[in-house]
C-alpha cells in the first residue's frame, strides 16, 4: 500500500463522510426535536432518490437541480405526514415505541409505494459527470463523488446557519435541549414540530438525491443507510450537528479502511456491528464521552 | 407498548361466570382437536402447505411474545434464532441425526445465540434496544451470507433417505405450534410471567420488589429463541432448501413482530391470531400482487398503532362487548 | 443489640456537584427513623442508594454484616430492605393483587405458601382488601400509596425505607398511614421515613436525622430537634439584619 493509495482512501473516507453526514441530519433533526426514532427516514431517502431520478429521466434536470427541487418538495410531504399521523401519537422526553413502530408501518408502506411505481429493478442516474473523475497531484477520484460533498457540506453550513440565526432555528434548539421549559418561554410547541418534521424529510429527500448520484438504488434502497444514519447519530451523540460530522467521519474512516482488514463483502456488517457497539459501551456517544473527559480534567 | 387500559390483564374485572367459566381451559384443547382432525376432511397439498407455514409461524411469534408482548422488549432480530436453528438442522440431519433431535440441537444454539445477544443489548432499555436488534440481525445477516461452510449465499440442501410425506410435517407443525402455545400458557399463569410483565410495566419498581430484570429478560429471549430456532428446523426440514438472504432475512424479523402486533401484542392467543392473519394475507396477497403485503402490512401497523393497539383480540373483545351489551337492552 | 443499618460516610456526585457528602448514622432495630431536610438536601438520593437503586461514590451501607452498596435493588430486596417510591409506580396491567403478589413472590421468603391467602391478609392490612380484583391503573392516590406499602409488605423487609407515604394525601389519609406505619413497627420492621410533613414525623418517629445541602446537620429525639436553632435555620433561614 503505497502512501498514494492510502492517501486516496483517506480522501475517499472523507467525501463519504459528507455524504453519510447529509443523510443522518434529517433523522437528527426529527429525533432532537421529538424524540421520533424515523425509521420511514429509509422510506423517504429512497423516494428522494427516484424523485431526482424522475425528474433526470423525464425532464432532463440535472441531477443537482434535482436534489434542490427535493427539498421544498420533501419538506411538505414531511409537513403531511406530520398532520395526518404523527400528530396523532403521544410524545414524551424519552423516544417511545410507540412512535418508532408508527414510522415503521409507514416505511413499508413507502417502500410498497416505490415497489408498485417502479418494480423491482435497480435504477441508476448516469451523466457526463459520474464518469469522468477529478486528479490533484497523486490523488484522484470521481467527480460526482466531490460534488455530492460539496453540497453535503454546503447543505449543512446553511443548516447551521438556520439553526443558530432564525427564530425558527432558536425554537429548534430550545425543543432540542428542553420541551417542557421551551413551552414555558413561548415555543408554538406542535408547530415547531411540525416545521421540523417537515426539514427532516425534506433533508432526507434530497440526501436521497445526492446517494443516487452515487449508487444504483431500488426500493430497498434505503435499509443500509438508515442502519448507517443510526451509527452516526449514537456515535456522534445528540447534542448537535457537530456531533453528526464527527459520528460521520468515524463511520466513514472505518468503513473504508476496514477493506484492507476483511474481506469487501463483510463490509456492511461493519456498521450494524459499530451500532451495537456504539450503543452498549457509548450510550452517549462520542459527545457524552468527550463531556466525561472535560468533567475529570 | 405505553397505554392506559391494561393489555392482558389476568382477572381484574374480567371474570366471567356459569358455563363460560370452562371456556379457557377447554378452548386451547377443541382448537388443537379441530386440527389434528383435520387431514382427515382430505384438504389439498396446498392448504396443508399452507397450514403447515402458518403453525411454525404460530409457534415463532407465540415464541417472540414471550419477550416482546410479556415483558415488553420489542426486538427485531428473531430472524437470527429462525435462521440459526434452520441451518442447524440442516447441518445435522444431513449429518445424519435424527429429526427429532436435529430440532431440538437448532432450539439449543439458538436459545444460546439469544443470550450471547442479551446480555449486552438487555442493558438498552425501550428503543435503543430495538434498534440494537436490528443492527444484530442484520450484521448475521452478512455474516452468515459470507461464511463458506455453510454453503454460503447460494444456500444449503438437506438430503433426507426417508420418503417425503407431508402429514408428517404438519403434525410436527402442529406439535410445535401446540407446545409453544401451552408454553405461553403455562407462563402467563407463574411467577415468570408475573416477572416479565412486571419488568415490561416498570423495570426498576419491579426491581425495588425483588424482580432481576436481566435474568428475567435472558429467559424470556431464550424460551423464545427456542422456538423460533425450532421452527426453523421444523421449516428447514419441509422445505429441504435454505439460503441466508431468505432466513436470515430482515423482513422475516419484522414478519414474526408484525404478527404479534397484528394479533394483539401481550396476550396468549393474539401472537396465534395473527400468524394466521399474516400468513394468509401473504400467501393470498403475494400470489396476486407481489410486494403488496408491504403496503397491507404497514397499513395494518399504522391503524393499529393509531387506532386499536391492541390488535385484532383487542378489536374483537370490544365488538363482542357492545353485541353483548346490545343484547342486554 | 447491633444497629440494623450503619450509613458509612456516603458519599455521591452527580458531575461534580456534590449530592450527598459524609453521611454517617446508625439506625437501632425496631424504630422508625425520621430523615428530614429542607428541599434539595439529599434525603430520597440516600434512600435511593441504601436500596440499591443507585451507587454511591463513596462510602458503605451495613445492613447484617453485607454492604448494600454492592447490590443492585432486588438484591436489596431479597435481603430485606424494601422501599417505597415517592410518586407511586403501580404496575398499570396488572390488578391490586397482583401487584402484591410481585413483591411476596419475589421479595424476601420468596412466598412460599399460600399466595392468595397471605396478599389478601397484606391488603386487608392496609385497608385495600375491598380493591383487590381492580386493575391498579385506576385507583385514587391515597389507594396507590397503600399499594407501595403493601406490595413492600409482601416482600417482608426488616428495613422499610418510605419515601413521602404522606405527600398529597388528605389529613385523615396521613393519619391512617400513619397508624398503618405504626402498625408496621410493631410487628418487628425498622422503618426509615424521609417525610416533609414535620407533623407526621414529630407523631411517629422514635429519632430524627436532619440533613442539609448533602450532609447531616444534626440526629436525635423528635423534640430536641425540632428546637435545635441550626435545623431551623436550614428550614426557615437567619433572620434578617443578624
Amino acid at each position: 500500500m503505497s502512501a498514494a493509495d492510502l492517501l486516496n482512501l483517506f480522501i475517499a473516507a472523507l467525501l463519504l463522510a459528507g455524504v453519510y453526514a447529509v443523510m443522518s441530519v434529517g433523522m437528527t433533526i426529527i429525533y432532537g426535536v421529538m424524540k421520533i426514532v424515523n425509521l420511514a427516514h429509509a422510506g423517504f431517502l429512497m423516494l428522494g432518490a427516484y424523485f431526482v431520478y424522475e425528474a433526470h429521466e423525464r425532464f432532463q434536470i440535472d441531477p443537482l437541480l434535482g436534489v434542490l427541487l427535493a427539498f421544498p418538495v420533501f419538506f411538505f410531504i414531511g409537513m403531511f405526514v406530520h398532520w395526518l399521523l404523527v400528530r396523532r401519537i403521544p410524545t414524551s422526553d424519552k423516544p417511545t415505541l410507540t412512535s418508532l413502530l408508527l414510522m415503521f408501518g409507514l416505511w413499508l408502506v413507502l417502500q410498497n409505494l416505490g415497489y408498485l411505481i417502479w418494480g423491482n429493478a435497480d435504477r441508476a442516474i448516469l451523466t457526463p459527470r459520474t464518469l469522468s473523475s477529478f486528479e490533484l497531484g497523486p490523488v484522484s477520484f470521481p467527480t460526482v463523488r466531490l460534488v455530492v460533498f460539496a453540497t453535503a457540506v454546503v447543505s449543512l453550513v446553511v443548516l447551521e446557519f438556520v439553526l443558530h440565526r432564525t427564530w425558527f432555528g432558536r425554537s429548534v434548539r430550545a425543543l432540542m435541549q428542553n420541551s417542557e421549559a421551551g413551552k414555558i418561554v413561548g415555543v408554538n410547541v406542535q408547530r415547531t414540530a411540525q416545521l421540523a418534521f417537515g426539514v427532516g424529510i425534506g433533508f432526507a429527500g434530497a440526501a436521497g438525491g445526492l446517494l443516487a448520484m452515487l449508487y444504483s438504488f431500488s426500493p430497498d434502497f434505503g435499509r443500509p443507510f438508515l442502519l448507517r444514519a443510526f451509527v452516526i447519530i449514537v456515535l456522534g451523540g445528540l447534542e448537535s450537528f457537530v456531533g453528526v460530522a464527527v459520528g460521520a467521519v468515524i463511520l466513514a474512516l472505518t468503513e473504508t479502511f476496514v477493506i484492507l482488514v476483511l474481506p469487501a463483502s463483510y463490509q456492511p456488517a461493519i456498521a450494524f456491528s459499530l451500532l451495537v457497539v456504539a450503543l452498549v459501551v457509548l450510550p452517549e456517544g462520542v459527545a457524552g464521552l468527550w463531556n466525561k473527559m472535560r468533567r475529570w480534567a | 407498548m405505553e397505554q392506559d387500559a391494561p393489555v392482558g390483564v389476568r382477572e381484574a374485572d374480567t371474570a366471567a361466570s356459569g358455563v363460560w367459566r370452562f371456556v379457557p381451559a377447554l378452548a386451547p384443547l377443541v382448537v388443537l382437536a379441530v386440527f389434528a382432525a383435520l387431514p382427515l376432511a382430505n384438504p389439498g397439498p396446498n392448504t396443508v402447505r399452507l397450514l403447515f407455514v402458518t403453525l411454525t409461524l404460530v409457534a415463532m411469534s407465540v415464541g417472540w411474545n414471550l419477550l416482546g408482548g410479556f415483558c415488553g422488549q420489542v426486538s427485531f432480530g428473531f430472524a437470527v434464532f429462525y435462521g440459526l436453528g434452520a441451518y442447524t438442522t440442516a447441518l445435522s440431519i444431513n449429518g445424519g441425526i435424527p429429526p427429532m433431535l436435529a430440532f431440538l440441537l437448532g432450539a439449543a444454539v439458538a436459545a444460546f445465540a439469544s443470550l450471547l445477544i442479551g446480555l449486552p443489548t438487555f442493558r438498552l432499555k425501550g428503543p435503543y434496544f430495538t434498534i440494537a436488534t436490528i443492527g444484530v440481525s442484520e450484521a448475521v445477516r452478512v455474516v452468515m451470507t459470507n461464511v463458506p461452510w455453510t454453503g454460503g449465499a447460494s444456500g444449503y440442501r438437506i438430503v433426507e433417505k426417508v420418503r417425503f410425506v407431508q402429514i408428517h410435517h404438519y403434525y410436527t407443525g402442529l406439535a410445535l405450534a401446540a407446545l409453544a402455545v401451552g408454553i405461553s400458557i403455562l407462563v402467563r399463569r407463574s411467577k415468570f410471567g408475573l416477572a416479565l410483565i412486571a419488568v415490561r410495566e416498570d423495570q426498576d419498581a419491579a426491581s425495588d420488589l425483588g424482580v432481576n430484570p436481566f435474568t428475567t429478560k435472558l429467559l424470556a429471549h431464550a424460551l423464545g429463541a427456542a422456538l423460533t430456532g425450532a421452527a426453523g428446523g421444523v421449516y428447514a426440514r419441509y422445505a429441504a432448501f435454505i439460503d441466508p438472504e431468505g432466513v436470515f432475512a430482515f423482513s422475516t424479523g419484522v414478519a414474526i413482530l408484525l404478527m404479534s402486533i397484528i394479533g394483539g401484542i401481550g396476550t396468549i392467543w393474539g401472537p396465534v391470531i395473527g400468524a394466521f392473519v399474516y400468513g394468509l394475507i401473504h400467501e393470498e396477497v403475494v400470489a396476486y400482487f407481489p410486494q403488496a403485503h408491504l403496503l397491507i402490512f404497514g397499513t395494518l401497523l399504522i391503524l393499529i398503532i393509531l387506532f386499536e393497539p391492541a390488535g385484532v383480540l383487542g378489536l374483537s373483545k370490544k365488538l363482542f362487548s357492545v353485541f353483548l351489551r346490545r343484547k342486554k337492552n | 443489640m447491633p444497629p440494623i443499618l450503619q450509613v458509612d460516610r456516603i458519599t455521591k456526585f452527580f458531575a461534580g456537584l456534590a449530592a450527598l457528602k459524609d453521611v454517617t448514622f446508625d439506625v437501632e432495630p425496631g424504630g422508625i427513623y425520621g430523615l428530614i431536610g429542607p428541599n434539595g438536601a439529599g434525603k430520597t438520593t440516600l434512600l435511593s442508594i441504601i436500596a440499591g437503586s443507585l451507587r454511591p461514590t463513596g462510602g458503605a451501607v451495613m445492613f447484617e454484616g453485607i454492604d448494600l452498596t454492592k447490590k443492585r435493588s432486588f438484591g436489596a430486596a431479597q435481603v430485606g430492605v424494601v422501599r417505597t417510591h415517592q410518586i407511586p409506580r403501580p404496575f398499570k396491567s396488572l390488578s391490586v393483587l397482583e401487584n402484591v403478589e410481585v413483591g411476596l413472590r419475589f421479595g424476601r421468603g420468596r412466598g412460599a405458601g399460600n399466595a392468595v391467602h397471605e396478599t389478601m391478609q397484606i391488603l386487608e392490612r392496609v385497608g385495600l382488601a375491598h380493591a383487590y380484583r381492580q386493575s391498579s391503573a385506576r385507583l385514587s392516590v391515597g389507594d396507590l400509596k397503600r399499594l407501595e406499602l403493601a406490595r413492600c409488605l409482601a416482600a417482608r423487609p426488616s428495613v422499610l425505607l418510605c419515601d413521602e407515604v404522606c405527600s398529597g394525601l388528605t389529613e385523615l389519609e396521613s393519619g391512617q398511614v400513619l397508624d398503618l406505619l405504626c402498625d408496621i413497627r410493631r410487628s418487628g420492621t425498622t422503618i426509615l421515613y424521609v417525610e416533609h410533613n414535620l407533623k407526621a414525623i414529630m407523631k411517629v418517629c422514635d429519632r430524627v436525622i436532619v440533613m442539609n445541602y448533602g450532609q447531616k446537620l444534626t440526629e436525635g429525639l423528635p423534640q430536641q430537634v425540632q428546637n435545635d436553632p441550626a435545623v431551623i435555620e436550614a428550614y426557615i433561614g437567619k433572620p434578617a439584619g443578624k
